[in-house]
């Protein structure tokens, strides 16, 4: 359905996106992973036509958008990363607004509104203005103004940044349900929970490239055996890590909060050995987990970095 | 039509923004009434035509010596004898001298003068001064003038006398004045000549000879007097042209010319803020071109514009009293007037746009609104400036809208506003080309600033 091939682009000296190509079949819910400033933003901007790449090209359905951006635009629905609605007019104006936008009007355009009121569940606060909902409802609207003309490619922008769990939950199975009626959905993001959660495939991004990509079986086979640690103990300094770091068989190391993840091979000869020099450093290990690979195992292995920090 | 819907949503949300909405309309509302009370006294009611004084230009078609050489040749042949034998011997002829009278007791006498200053000049040179508008009025004393006064005033005949009088088609005031009053002037000579008819008739009817005639040397020294006395009541002559401006007036048409300028500036920052906001990428994601959404930015000006127009022009005429003048001119200077604005506020929008912060139309606000309203003369009237000063005035927008409505009020037609309309409508076509041209320049880079480079963490 839709092709992506060599993009590249520049904002002056930034290289935003460096090399992207990838393709998503009809039917599917694409993923694309990747940290802050990774490119996923831009690269999405490129396949919405709001600008074109310094190099590249992109194939919606056979048509080079790039000479032919009509022939994406009404096809396509895009959930922007941030809130693109009017904050002064009420979440039925605003979808009202946009339907008019697609084309649509009168009793459809009624009937579409209220059925999208009942997909992001805004039932009841449809009449209120935008700049009174919470963030989680702003977010669901942002999305519901992408599904009025029933496109039949939706892109998603980390639809769910900084909101609550439950309205988390109620985004991602939006996702599956569109899906499940036949949408093809590109959804970006940085929470591999999610991405696991949600797509067959996925790409994962950093520094504007592509490092992998694959469905994410064959993601986590790129890692092939090796584990994922995580420490809690009493107290973490810098001096640890680079002690931990330096045992053999550890690729990279990360600390969040009071937890140090390590990943590498080995996993048993590995455990004994972290918990001798812990407690050599004279420190209390309060809990230890070890993870079965995933995603976030698997950026960590190619990038050496987590996903968030 | 997409641009009705996106019309109708800049409308929506500028209603939704009240303090816009009383910076635009509430203000004005409040600082004409106030100006308008405060500043009665500056606004004397004197008539601008006593300190204008009218400027006329009186052409002599007739030859003196002949027409007089004439007449009296008349008088000697056997053709008007009864009663008027001795008429040469009254000498009635050097005491009737009909120059004089249209001149020193008429054009000069102290009412007369008060309004019309005259020149007199060649008939050439006179229709190009008009042409020029270097005076409003030409009169035109006929061939044969002097004569044919005399034989009305001192034989029984009535000749036909045609004074013409030429206006300046966009003179039409001062025309209308200067035809009354020369109007005045030939009903008080017909009086005369018929108040002499009445004592021939009657001296030859009882052959009184003599004392007929000294009736009329009574009645020639009297002209003078009466010509004199010719009473020009100049609020009579304004009834159908000119009136004089208020302060309510003045204020209620500067203050709406002013604000009207920031529903251009308004306007100027809705572009970058849908840019701001996203929805400008969202349009542009749904197939609403740029210029598309820009002529929606121009309407929603227009439309403010004519909801300030029509809520000012009617808040004044109930609270402050203002006579608009003609609605059918008072609606064709708003609309233009609004077109003009709606197409700086379109260029406004673009630039602003381009430069993807609010300086162009805060400099606007805070800068040019204010100099085009000193120029314009929306603070005060421009005729205490200096001379250079108010040539200025063509630069500022709300100086022609308010020059124009001010024309209308005070009771000027068509012809008097048409090129003020025209170059209301060049500025508002000018402005938008403008606008399209630099919001399409360089489209490739539309949306490089989409994303804000606050995500450079990683
Ligand atoms: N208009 C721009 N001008 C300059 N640099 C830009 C612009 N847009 C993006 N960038 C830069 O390009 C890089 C990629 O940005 P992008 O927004 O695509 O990342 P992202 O993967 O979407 O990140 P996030 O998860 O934070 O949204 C960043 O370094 C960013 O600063
Ligand atoms: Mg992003």
């Amino acid at each position: 359905m839709l092709v992506v091939e060599d993009l590249y682009k520049s904002f002056g000296n930034i290289q935003a996106v460096e090399d992207v190509s990838f393709e998503v079949k009809k039917g599917e819910v694409f993923g694309l992973l990747g940290p802050n400033g990774a490119g996923k933003s831009t690269t999405i901007s490129m396949i919405s036509t709001l600008f074109p790449p310094t190099k590249g090209n992109i194939i919606f359905e056979g048509y080079n958008i790039l000479d032919n951006p009509k022939k994406i635009r009404n096809k396509l629905g895009v959930v922007p990363q941030d809130i693109a609605l009017y904050p002064t007019l009420s979440g039925y104006e605003n979808l009202s607004f946009w339907g008019n936008v697609y084309g649509l009007k009168g009793a459809e355009l009624k009937k579409r509104i209220n059925e999208i009121a009942d997909i992001v569940g805004l039932n009841g606060r449809i009449k209120d203005k935008v700049d009174k909902y919470s963030g989680g409802m702003k977010r669901r609207i942002n999305i519901g103004a992408a599904l009025l003309h029933k496109p039949d490619l939706l892109i998603m922008d980390e639809p769910t940044v900084g909101i609550d769990p439950q309205s988390r939950n109620h985004i991602l199975d939006t996702v599956l349900e569109l899906n499940k009626q036949g949408m093809t959905i590109i959804y970006t993001s940085h929470y591999m929970e999610e991405v696991e959660y949600l797509c067959s495939r996925v790409c994962i991004m950093d520094e504007g490239k592509i490092i992998a990509s694959g469905t994410q079986h064959e993601l986590v086979e790129l890692i092939n055996g090796k584990t994922q640690i995580n420490i809690k103990t009493d107290k973490i300094d810098e001096s640890l890590e680079e002690c931990l770091k330096n045992i053999s068989g550890v690729y990279a190391i990360k600390t969040m909060d009071d937890i140090i993840s390590l990943y590498g091979e080995n996993v048993d000869i590995l455990l004994a050995e972290i918990i001798d020099k812990v407690t050599k450093y004279g420190r209390r290990i309060e809990s230890i987990d070890v993870k079965k690979p995933n995603l976030e195992s698997v950026f960590l292995h190619l990038t050496g970095k987590a996903l968030r920090d | 039509m997409i641009i009705l819907n996106i019309i109708i949503k800049d409308i929506k949300i500028i209603f939704s923004d009240k303090k816009a909405l009383a910076i635009i309309i509430i203000m004005p509302l409040v600082l004409m009434t106030i100006l308008s009370f405060a500043l009665k006294g500056s606004f004397a009611s004197s008539d601008e035509v006593i300190n204008n004084k009218v400027k006329i230009a009186v052409v002599k078609k007739y030859d003196e010596a002949k027409d007089t050489e004439m007449f009296k040749s008349i008088l000697k042949s056997s053709f008007l004898k009864t009663g008027f034998e001795d008429l040469e011997s009254v000498d009635l002829l050097d005491e009737l001298n009909v120059e004089d009278m249209f001149f020193n007791d008429f054009l000069d006498s102290e009412e007369v003068k008060k309004i019309i200053s005259y020149n007199i000049e060649e008939e050439n040179k006179s229709l190009e001064m008009l042409d020029n508008s270097d005076i409003s009025a030409i009169i035109l004393l006929p061939e044969k003038y002097v004569y044919d006064m005399k034989m009305n005033l001192l034989t029984p005949f009535r000749n036909k006398i045609d004074i013409k009088i030429l206006t300046h088609p966009d003179r039409n005031i001062e025309g209308q004045i200067v035809k009354s009053i020369v109007k005045a002037y030939s009903d008080a000579i017909s009086t005369i000549a018929i108040g002499k008819n009445v004592i021939i008739e009657a001296s030859n009817l009882y052959n009184i000879g003599d004392g007929g005639l000294e009736g009329i040397s009574d009645l020639i020294e009297g002209m003078t007097e009466s010509i004199q006395s010719i009473n020009i009541d100049i609020d009579d002559v304004m009834v159908d042209g000119r009136k004089s401006i208020t302060s309510g007036d003045y204020y209620a048409v500067a203050m709406m010319t002013m604000f009207i300028l920031y529903a251009a500036s308004h306007g100027g920052r809705m572009l970058l803020e849908e840019k701001d906001n996203k929805t400008y990428q969202r349009m542009i994601i749904g197939d609403i071109s740029e210029v598309k959404v820009l002529f929606g930015k121009f309407f929603t000006v227009f439309i403010i514009a004519i909801v300030q127009i029509i809520i000012m022009v009617i808040y004044s005429s109930i609270a402050l009293k203002v006579d608009w003048g003609n609605l059918y001119y008072v609606t064709i200077i708003s609309v233009t007037a609004a077109f003009s604005v709606a197409g700086v506020g379109a260029f406004i929008a673009s630039l602003t746009f381009k430069a993807g912060n609010y300086k162009v139309a805060n400099i606007f606000e805070s800068a040019i609104i204010q100099v085009m309203s000193l120029l314009g003369g929306s603070f005060f009237p421009i005729d205490i400036l200096p001379n250079v000063i108010q040539k200025l005035n063509i630069i500022s927008i709300n100086g022609i809208v308010l020059k124009s409505y001010l024309k209308v009020i005070k009771g000027h037609g068509g012809t008097d506003i048409i090129n003020n309309i025209i170059l209301l409508l060049i500025i508002g076509v000018l402005f938008t080309i403008l606008s399209v041209a630099i919001l399409k320049e360089g489209r490739g880079r539309l949306n490089d600033k989409y994303h804000k480079v606050e995500n450079v963490k990683a």
